[in-house]
This record gives C-alpha cells, sequence and structure tokens, in this order.
C-alpha cells in the first residue's frame, strides 16, 4: 500500500535532513588515530606517489592515512587556513623557503625535543643542506623529504646539429664560456641560447656563485647593492637585454623556462632536478651538467621541503605525528619519491633511488655530498614572502630593459633593509616565545 | 478608503482582531518576513559580520597564529607613510575612471543596437552576453594569448594596419590600458541588457509626440531616450565603479600586478598584506578604508542621482 507523504512531514523530513547534512558538515574530519598529513598536489602523477605515500604509512604504523592534498598554488593559504582551524594534519608539508615564516609565526613547533629522545631516528642520514633548511633560530622545525641544488639543462641533440661539443659534466663552464656558447647557439627568432625565469628565485643562484648575497650572513641588511650580487643580476640582465640569448619575455606571469626548453629550440636552461620528471617528456635528447661557476666557483642555489608538526598538537596526537613524520621521511618512503622521479630524496641512504635518465643524474648526489662543484642552502628570511613580493617588483623590469640594474638595486635596497629589520623582529619576538 | 483601512491606526482603540484584519496582516508580515530572512541571514553572516570584524581586527597585530595583539589606530597610521598603498589606489582609481566609462558606452550603443528590431536579436543578446558570464579566470588566460608580443592576434590586427603593437602586458604604459580594455569586453554584457530592458519600458508615444513635434533622431536619443533611460545609467554606473574598486582576479592573473607596481590594485594589496604577509590587522585596516572610498563615492553618487536621473513617476 502506498502511502501518501502530506506537507507537514515533508518540511519535517527536509528539516531533519537538513540538520543531519549541517551536523556532516560540522564533523571533525578523520576519527581519532587517522595519520593525517597535508600536502600538495597538482597533477595525477603526483597523487599517485602520495597514495603511494598513503599505502606506506598504513603498512608501516597499521593506522589509517589521510592526506590532505591541495593544489600547489593555493596550498600555503589553504595550510594557513587549516591551521588557524585546527584542521590541519598532524604532519604539514612545507617548502624550503616558508619554514622560517612558519616558525617564526609559532604556527609549526621545534622538533630538537623529539629528535633527541628517540634513539631510532638519524639526523645526520639528511643531506647537511637539508638540515640547514629546516631550521630556524638555532631549531629545526622540519626533517627534509626532498633537496637539490640547481643544475645547468642541455640540449645535447641542438647542440650536436650546430656541431658544438657537450659540456663537461663534472667540471662547471666559467661563466665566460657560457656567455659566449650561449651567442653562439642563438639564431632568433627561432633558437636561444638560454632560458630562466626573470626572478629571484633564479637569479640567487648567480648571485651566490659571484660571492654574493640578498642578506647579509646575519640577515640584518641587504647586500644586493654590492659588486658580487650586482655584477651577477647585470651579467643575466645582459644575456636577456644586451645578448638577447634568450627567447623575448612576453609576460611576466606565465613566463616558463620549462615550457620555453621543452620547445626544443633552447640550448641551456638552469632549473632544479625537480623538473627531471617533466624533461623526460622532451621530444629530443638532453642532459645535465653543473651551474655555471662564477667568481667563487659553482655554488648555485639548493632548495628543499620537508615535513613539520603544527604547534597545536599535543599528548597523543603528538606522539602519532612524530611517528607519521618519520614514516613520511624514512628511507622506505623517499625511495618511493625518488623512484616515481619527483626530485632528489633528502636522505642519503635513499639517493641512489634518484635513477637517470639524464645520465649524469648523478652529479645530484655528487654536488650534495660536496664531492663535485658545490651548492649553497637558499637563504630567506621570515618574511621572504615580503622580500620576494618587493623584489619581484622591480627586479624583473631590468630583464625587459626598463630600468638599469644599478639603479633598480638602489632604489630596492632601503626597502629590503626594512624587511631586514622586521625579519629581525620576528626573531627577537620568536625567541621571547620560547623563552 | 481602502487604504485608510490597511495603514491607518483602528481610531476606537480597539484591537484590529475585533476588525478581523489583525490576523492576516500578521500572516502577510510572517510571510514577508520569512521570504526576507535567507537574505538578512546572508548579509548579517556574510557581509555585516566580517565589516564588524575587520573593524575589530583593524586594531590588533595579528599574524594568524600568535596571540593579537592590540594596536588601537596605528594600522591606519601606517597607510599614510605605505607607498605601495596609495600607489595601488592611484591603480585601481586609473582603472575605474577608465573602465566604467568605456563600459558604459559600449553597453549603450550595443544596446540601441540590439533594440532596433533586428532579425534574431536573442541570439545577438544571447552571443554578447557570453563573454560577461564566462569566468574571469578563463577569459583572461585568453587575453594574456590574444597580447602577445609577437603572435599574438591583437598585434597580428594591428600589424595588418600597419601599426608595430607593444608588448602589451609588459608595458609600463599599456599594462594597464590593456586589462581595461580586456575588463571593457567581459562586463559590457550586464550593463547591455540593463540598457536593453531600460530602452523597452520606454513609451513610444514620446517618440511619437518628439518626431510630431519635428525633432531630428539626435533631439530624440538626447531628449527621449537619455533621460528615460538614466534610471538604468544609474544603476550600471553604480554597480560598475563598485565593481571597478574591487578588481582583482583579471590584474593578478594577466600582470600580477606588474610591470614594477604599474598594475597593483587595491584589493590585491589588501590580499597580499592579509594572505601572504601574514599581517592581518593591516589588512583590515585597508579594507575598511576601501569600503570607505566605496561608501563615500556611492552616496555622492546618490546625492547627484537627484539633479541627473529622470524618474518618469
Amino acid at each position: 500500500m502506498q502511502s501518501q507523504l502530506s506537507r507537514r512531514s515533508l518540511l519535517k523530513l527536509t528539516g531533519l535532513a537538513g540538520l543531519g547534512a549541517a551536523a556532516a558538515g560540522c564533523s571533525s574530519g578523520p576519527p581519532d588515530g587517522t595519520a593525517t598529513w597535508s600536502m600538495w598536489s597538482s597533477s595525477p602523477a603526483e597523487r599517485k606517489v602520495w597514495d603511494a605515500f598513503g599505502a606506506y604509512v598504513e603498512r608501516e604504523l597499521g593506522v589509517r592515512s589521510a592526506a590532505m592534498l591541495t593544489p600547489s598554488g593555493g596550498y600555503p593559504t589553504k595550510l594557513d587556513l587549516q591551521l588557524v582551524s585546527g584542521t590541519a594534519g598532524l604532519v604539514t608539508a612545507i617548502n624550503g623557503t616558508l619554514i622560517p615564516t612558519y616558525a617564526a609565526r609559532g604556527a609549526h613547533q621545534p622538533l630538537d625535543d623529539l629528535i633527541a629522545a628517540d634513539p631510532d631516528f638519524d639526523l645526520t642520514d639528511f643531506y647537511q643542506p637539508i638540515r640547514k633548511i629546516s631550521s630556524f633560530n638555532g631549531k629545526t622545525y622540519a626533517i627534509g623529504f626532498d633537496v637539490a641544488p640547481t643544475v645547468l639543462y642541455y640540449n645535447k641533440t641542438l647542440l650536436a646539429k650546430q656541431g658544438i661539443p657537450e659540456p663537461s659534466p663534472t667540471e662547471p663552464m666559467p661563466w665566460a664560456t657560457f656567455r659566449e656558447l650561449a651567442k653562439e647557439l642563438t639564431r632568433p627568432p627561432d633558437q636561444y641560447g638560454f632560458t630562466c625565469a626573470p626572478a629571484i628565485d633564479d637569479l640567487v643562484s648567480w648571485i651566490y656563485c659571484a660571492g654574493g648575497n640578498v642578506m647579509n650572513d646575519d640577515a640584518t641588511r641587504s647586500i644586493l647593492a654590492e659588486p658580487e650580487a650586482l655584477e651577477a643580476v647585470q651579467f643575466v640582465v645582459d644575456l636577456f637585454v644586451k645578448d638577447k640569448v634568450t627567447p623575448p619575455i612576453a609576460n611576466l606571469v606565465t613566463e616558463n623556462s620549462l615550457a620555453n626548453f621543452l620547445e626544443g629550440n633552447v640550448a641551456f636552461m638552469q632549473n632544479g632536478p625537480w623538473q627531471v620528471v617533466n624533461v623526460r617528456k622532451a621530444k629530443f635528447d638532453w642532459d645535465v651538467v653543473p651551474f655555471p661557476a662564477g667568481a667563487v666557483g659553482s655554488t648555485p642555489r639548493v632548495s628543499g621541503s620537508g615535513f613539520a608538526i603544527p604547534s597545536g598538537v599535543r599528548g597523543k596526537d603528538l606522539e602519532l605525528a612524530w611517528k607519521l613524520l618519520k614514516t613520511l621521511t624514512s628511507t622506505g618512503a623517499l625511495d618511493i619519491y625518488a623512484k616515481a622521479g619527483r626530485n632528489n630524496p633528502a636522505r642519503l641512504s635513499a639517493g641512489s633511488a634518484f635513477k637517470p635518465p639524464p645520465d649524469n643524474l648523478g652529479i645530484v648526489q655528487q654536488i650534495l655530498a660536496g664531492k663535485l662543484a658545490g651548492g649553497h642552502p637558499f637563504d630567506v628570511t621570515s618574511n621572504w614572502n615580503q622580500v620576494k613580493q618587493l623584489l619581484g617588483q622591480d627586479l624583473p623590469r631590468t630583464f625587459l630593459g626598463q630600468v638599469p640594474v644599478r639603479d633598480a638595486i638602489d632604489g630596492l635596497t632601503p626597502r629590503l633593509d626594512v624587511l631586514m629589520q622586521q625579519h629581525q623582529d620576528n626573531v627577537r619576538q620568536a625567541t621571547a616565545r620560547k623563552g | 478608503m481602502a487604504v485608510e483601512t490597511l495603514t491607518a491606526p483602528p481610531a476606537t482603540g480597539r484591537s484590529a482582531s475585533a476588525h478581523g484584519s489583525r490576523k492576516p496582516r500578521s500572516r502577510e508580515a510572517l510571510t514577508a518576513w520569512l521570504f526576507i530572512l535567507p537574505s538578512l541571514i546572508g548579509f548579517l553572516v556574510f557581509t555585516a559580520g566580517p565589516v564588524l570584524a575587520a573593524g575589530v581586527i583593524s586594531l590588533l597585530d595579528w599574524n594568524l597564529f600568535s596571540p593579537p595583539t592590540w594596536a588601537g589606530l596605528r594600522n591606519f597610521a601606517r597607510l599614510g607613510p605605505d607607498p605601495t598603498f596609495w600607489s595601488a589606489l592611484g591603480n585601481t582609481a586609473y582603472f575605474t575612471f577608465l573602465s566604467v566609462p568605456l563600459t558604459l558606452l559600449v553597453s549603450l550603443v550595443l544596446a540601441l543596437l540590439l533594440n532596433q528590431g533586428l532579425r534574431r536579436v536573442a541570439v545577438f543578446r544571447s552571443l554578447l552576453l557570453l563573454p560577461y558570464a564566462t569566468i574571469t579566470v578563463a577569459v583572461a588566460f585568453v587575453w594574456i594569448w590574444l597580447y602577445i608580443p609577437h603572435d599574438g592576434l591583437v598585434n597580428a590586427v594591428l600589424g595588418l594596419i600597419g601599426i608595430d603593437g607593444p608588448a602589451w602586458l609588459i608595458s609600463d604604459f599599456w599594462a594597464m590600458p590593456a586589462l581595461i580594455a580586456m575588463s571593457v569586453w567581459k562586463s559590457f554584457g550586464f550593463g547591455m541588457v540593463v540598457f536593453l530592458a531600460g530602452l523597452q519600458a520606454i513609451p513610444q508615444q514620446l517618440y511619437e509626440a518628439a518626431r510630431v513635434d519635428g525633432s531630428s533622431a539626435w533631439q530624440r536619443f538626447r531628449n527621449v531616450t537619455l533621460p528615460m533611460l538614466s534610471p538604468a545609467m544609474f544603476f550600471v554606473v553604480v554597480t560598475s565603479i563598485i565593481g571597478s574598486f574591487q578588481v582583482f582576479d583579471q590584474a593578478l592573473i594577466m600582470t600580477n600586478g606588474g610591470p614594477g607596481s604599474r598594475t597593483t590594485t587595491l584589493v590585491m594589496y589588501i590580499y597580499r598584506t592579509g594572505f601572504e604577509n601574514y599581517d592581518q590587522g593591516y589588512a583590515a585596516a585597508q579594507s575598511l578604508v576601501l569600503f570607505g572610498f566605496i561608501v563615500v563615492i556611492t552616496a555622492a553618487q546618490f546625492l547627484l542621482q537627484r539633479r541627473l536621473v529622470h524618474y518618469d513617476n
């Protein structure tokens, strides 16, 4: 027998359903004891790696793993909201450039006590640069999962076509040689010698190789106007403006050195081994060599990322968080990461899992181990976003030939100095909070 | 008499229910409130609440994680010597005072054309409304391609008439006009539909009377169409100015505020201050100042409305 639903009953049911939906919406996420971790993920390939990480965590820890994935562009904003609302994972991934920013704001907790209390955990198995990148104010705030120096990619096919011998896989070429080679390989508008992004992230490698930096050792003032840094910026800007060995800049937002290189008509690209996975799609033969050597040698920036534990994680959750962090940065997990070709793993014991192609991929581990050329951990401040924004305003105009390098840097320096003082305030506040 | 019954209280002081009118009126009022309620809740939760919260946050130093500390009016005092704030405000004003009149003009011209009794007018109307209906992110990416200096369509077309087009999005001079052109294209559809509705509501007798008086087409447009369309125009101007002061997404996607800070808009600066530099108090102070600008400009428009807008009734 069919019963008719009265209007009143329908309203009641709708109301109950609404309440149920609201209650479900207000629920606090996965049940207690779940190993939750926040991570960025912008492609199906990345997702596959994190799924494999999840399976590894479940196997190792015997608890449910829940990865909270967000596209990389919006990850810091999403992470902020998650941290503020207490909905972040027990462990959160952070790009190395943001570790001091989060640490100074008290968003993540120092891990030194956990490390000291755990005899199973060996920090010395991690490359030294990632240990520096993961520290702030003398404390360790993250454990790395990848670390890599910038290298020089080159199009073997293009060089062979021009009859130019391949560069040495072990001896970094001097800047002057690199410049001449880039000029020789440039045939506008169809072929260019070099590509990089007109931004500080790419410029710093040249600045470090010239013996300069954005800031002094204790980050109290900017030294971008000192001769070493100035020379480096001028050298790269000249490649764009004077020598015109780079593809012309169409706009400053979507300018992409990888896309330029993958076109097949650019001889050299500076980039990290994190792009190996993408460059493997290239329809030409290619390889990597050490970054060109400046006045102090080949010491390009070394970048990395790590896992950290939010400040609010305490008690039993903290125990699980530490176990989870150890598992996510263990040799087994980093082997998965490296085998998928995502990037060079942060542990020495997982290094061999990151396999060629390219043929010379081994130089990445040799550089990190100090056996070949060198590297310089990416020096950042606790307000690096602001520093980057400021540098992102006027430095690109030098690459466009709109402003001379000297004028741009002279204009930027006093404002950079203000940001360095703000950074010092942040450090002081973080120190006081700790006390 | 009927009006008196509905609006005036009973003279005798006896309850309305004694006349049998209270129940229906209460029910009407209840129904009205029920209809208003979702909007009212939305307004309180998503508009009034955040404005009040911004008012409180603007008086604090707060990086989201450490406990906030009292700042008083210090965040407002920071605005004066902040060159980026003033340059962002200047850029936003430049954008507004060029994009709004241009959008208005294009919308009006197209509405007038569509009002000429063209065949298949619905098709044209839909096609012209498409840019407005398309999300800004998608439109912005298409326009980035159009603006490519060497192979882009815009410079290719200019090349046909012998003009060597600039590198639009990286030029100090052209980056903002390039954004404005894209924004006009994106938003004229809204104004066009409003104008079209306004044009179709103008009584034909007014045009017939004007014709009988021997007025020319231009005189009819000036003395009939424009005054009768002024309420619609007022609506479009007010909403366009408010929208333009909040311009954000296209500038972020197409130029990221550059070159230099030539296209950094106020909302972009507020977003960066709050969510990239974690300076919530200062971002809230900036947003309140923007709110104040919009309120003052809108109030001024409403004052001018008495003189410039013609209401038929």
